[in-house]
């Protein structure tokens, strides 16, 4: 399991954030390499793993996208179970984008466990012509609720890799805490033989 | 999730048009919703509530105590601009849910302090049977990878003046049983290896067609099975409702054939995931899970969720009095081929109706609602567990166990904090019985609690103490308790459908027939899952181990 003695660790990331901000765009940028500039919104895939060696430790992430339910603001309680990082994700071109990263935040700190590791990601920075929140605006609003702060671009896979690298550093450091059970898969079933065997 | 928010403004919905829009999000809905989305239908699903899983939902204890006691009032239907070629009729809302009496004790300010951790479900008391075709669904939807499952430590059956014993879950543990003589335990044998070759397809051996079609509980009268063992049999593993001794009022006399799959269901149960000992399973966070988990299925194949949308119309054609759309709390209208409404909507009978040239005997239909019987449904919070040791148990109570004159089984679902339902400490246990009147059901409860635990009078905790001193074993303590009754409604295809209300059985079998048998008469053409879904998460497939397991 464990390679060089390392501590390995299974880790639920899950995205926030209003539409077109780029939550699915940052992910298929980590887990892929790829970035498409008309990404459409998110269905049919909405779930990806990815393993991430540290010298900490090796995470594997299950990264949950919204699967399109924040659209009428209908996620599920689901979503935060047992996440242990939350990525809130805004548009720098767009305030009301801003507005609405703030508000999920709050919406974080209320659903998920305390324990949880949120980022506050700043997407689209290629895109500096456009810009409508300005880097200080960010900074500031992550540093009075206590989160880290990057400026990000999927486009130019700017601070990307560095963003999801600082989720696993922090994850090693930290102990999960919450319930776990097993998953059903359908290769278990040796049969005990129940009542009747005769064993 | 219905704490204080900031005012809430309706968004309006963009597309207008779906194949199919459902409103509500319990299980049966959710599973249609799952299923319709994977064959490409477009679907739009709506739920007047702020939370998944309508009427099996896993709730906080605030609002739990809000959602049985004050049944929301149907919002006033917005602008009756009534320009269009549509009849307009009002949906009427009736809750399923009746005579809720609750109770807190002692412990409110610890109850308010830790109401959010608690996750109640509205269903109660529900579990899997791991080899059921829950789990196959699960696992064939795609919905399994959003779960987690912890297996039920034990299974009791409650015994008249003896307690709880272990219904066995291996051949070993009956022939473990002192109380059986060797006789009995010969007889068992017999039947065991009867069944047994029954099952096994390579053996010519099988159990007669007479003796397949006879009640059950012949059968093993004929087999010469202790009372013990047959009671055990018939409700704990079988868990059939009504006294299978008493044909007068056994309103479900199990034939052997459907007694024989019961055996054979659980017995591949037992052990069929490693970590699960026993043959029941419980998704991790409660049963509120299952739907969220098929709505998430659905939403990754395009449905489109909303919650905190009341439905309050139906649009009808003029002309040919078929179904159009609906009318949302917003004014906005929507339309769809077809509509699965939540069976606590009805409308109104279609003599009161004012247009009177409309063709209203398709609404007839739809305004008369069956309702097959009730349920009973209790739920206590301890700060102990009925059994020492055990923190997730299931208890039967067979007819007659608790007093001569109960016609019907009772089924309890102990659940402690190691499922993340409660705080550390406490445990949830939930019961429920069919009925035919409230009082009948709550008596029946009642007497289920009190043969495990100590209902406190309210406000008189000097009496618990003394009660508690004079017992010999010490019955966990009620800190909070909930009863009512709720309506048994089965599900109907009509030009509009609507899904069952929540049974009285233990697992899910019988509602996601129904939920398979109205997307098949919705969509005939159409596969229930087609099997070729990919896994969403192809590094999981070199898992050798099979299973993800902790703890």
């Amino acid at each position: 399991m464990a390679r060089n003695a390392n501590k390995s660790l299974q880790a639920k990331l899950v995205l926030l954030g209003d539409m077109g901000a780029g939550k699915t765009s940052l992910v298929l940028r980590f887990v892929k390499g790829q970035f498409s500039e008309y990404q459409e919104s998110t269905i049919g895939a909405a779930f990806f793993t990815q393993v991430l060696s540290l010298n900490e430790a090796t995470v594997k992430f299950d990264i949950w996208d919204t699967a399109g339910q924040e659209r009428y603001h209908s996620l599920a309680p689901m979503y935060y179970r047992g996440a242990a990082a939350a990525i809130v994700v805004y548009d720098i071109t767009s305030m009301d984008s801003f507005v609405r990263a703030k508000k999920w935040v709050r919406e974080v700190q209320r659903q998920a466990n305390s324990s949880l590791t949120m980022l506050l990601v700043a997407n689209k920075a290629d895109l500096e012509d456009e810009r409508k929140v300005s880097n200080e605006e960010g900074e500031e609003y992550a540093k009075e609720n206590g989160l880290s702060f990057l400026e990000t671009s999927a486009k130019t896979a700017q601070n990307v890799n560095e963003l999801f690298y600082e989720i696993g550093k922090r994850l090693a450091k930290a102990k999960s805490s919450h319930e776990t059970g097993m998953r059903l898969h359908s290769r278990a079933g040796q049969d005990r033989g129940g009542l009747f065997c005769c064993a | 999730m219905s704490e204080s928010q900031e005012p809430f403004s309706y968004p309006p919905i963009d597309p207008i048009n779906f194949d199919l829009i459902i409103v509500g999000t319990a299980l049966s809905e959710s599973v249609i919703a799952a299923a319709a989305s994977a064959v490409g239908k477009t679907i739009l699903h709506l739920d007047p509530n702020s939370f998944y899983g309508s009427h099996f939902a896993s709730l906080s204890l605030h609002d739990l105590s809000s959602y049985l006691t004050s049944p929301r009032s149907p919002p006033a239907a917005a602008s009756a601009s009534t320009d269009s070629d549509d009849v307009v009729i009002d949906l009427v809302h009736q809750h399923i849910c009746s005579d809720a009496e609750i109770a807190s004790y002692d412990e409110s300010a610890f109850l308010d302090e830790n109401s959010r951790k608690f996750s109640i479900d509205l269903g109660g008391p529900r579990a899997l049977f791991s080899a059921d075709k829950t789990i196959d669904l699960l696992l064939k939807s795609g919905a399994a990878q959003y779960l987690e499952f912890k297996g039920i430590d034990a299974s009791f059956v409650f015994e008249a003046n003896e307690g709880l014993a272990n219904v066995p879950d291996s051949r070993g543990a009956i022939f473990r049983d002192k109380k059986l003589s060797l006789r009995e335990k010969n007889q068992l044998m017999r039947f065991f290896k009867l069944v047994q070759q029954h099952l096994d397809v390579t053996q010519e051996e099988k159990i007669s067609e007479e003796d397949m079609d006879i009640p059950f509980v012949s059968f093993l009268e004929k087999m010469k099975l202790p009372p013990k063992i047959k009671s055990i049999l018939l409700y704990a593993i079988a868990m059939v409702d009504y006294d299978q001794d008493n044909s007068e009022i056994c309103k479900d006399l199990l034939k052997t054939k459907d007694g024989i799959d019961c055996l054979a269901q659980y017995s591949s149960s037992v052990g069929r995931f490693p970590n699960a000992p026993g043959a029941l399973l419980y998704p991790i966070y409660g049963e509120g899970e299952l739907p969220q988990a098929f709505c998430r299925r659905a939403a990754v194949k395009g449905c489109i969720y909303v919650l905190r949308m009341p439905v309050v119309s139906l649009l009808m054609d003029k002309v040919t009095g078929l179904y159009k759309g609906i009318r949302l709390v917003s004014g906005q209208d929507l339309y769809s081929h077809q509509l699965i409404l939540d069976p606590s909507f009805t409308i109104p009978s279609p003599l009161t109706l004012s247009a009177s040239d409309f063709p209203s005997e398709r609404l007839q239909m739809l305004s008369q609602r069956d309702i097959k019987g009730l349920v009973a449904r209790g739920i206590c919070i301890t700060k102990s567990s009925i059994k020492p040791d055990v923190s997730n148990c299931s208890v039967v109570y067979p007819p007659r166990s608790l007093y001569p004159e109960q016609v019907t089984s009772i089924k309890a679902l102990q659940i402690g904090s190691n499922l993340a339902v409660c705080p550390a400490g406490t445990f949830i246990l939930y019961f429920s019985t069919l009925c035919n009147d409230a009082d009948e059901g709550k008596k029946l409860l009642k007497a289920a609690m009190n043969a495990l635990l100590t209902l406190p009078v309210s406000g008189n905790s000097e009496s618990i103490l003394s009660v508690q001193s004079d017992s010999e074993d010490t019955k966990p303590i009620v800190i909070w308790s909930a009863f009512y009754i709720q309506k048994l409604i089965t599900s109907k295809f009509e030009f509009i459908s609507s899904t069952p209300t929540p049974d009285g059985n233990l697992n899910y079998n019988d509602l996601l027939d129904a939920a398979q048998k109205l997307f098949g008469q919705m969509y005939p053409n159409e596969e229930f899952f087609p099997k070729a879904t990919p896994p969403d998460d192809p590094t999981d497939e070199d898992d050798a181990s099979g299973l993800t397991l902790d703890s």
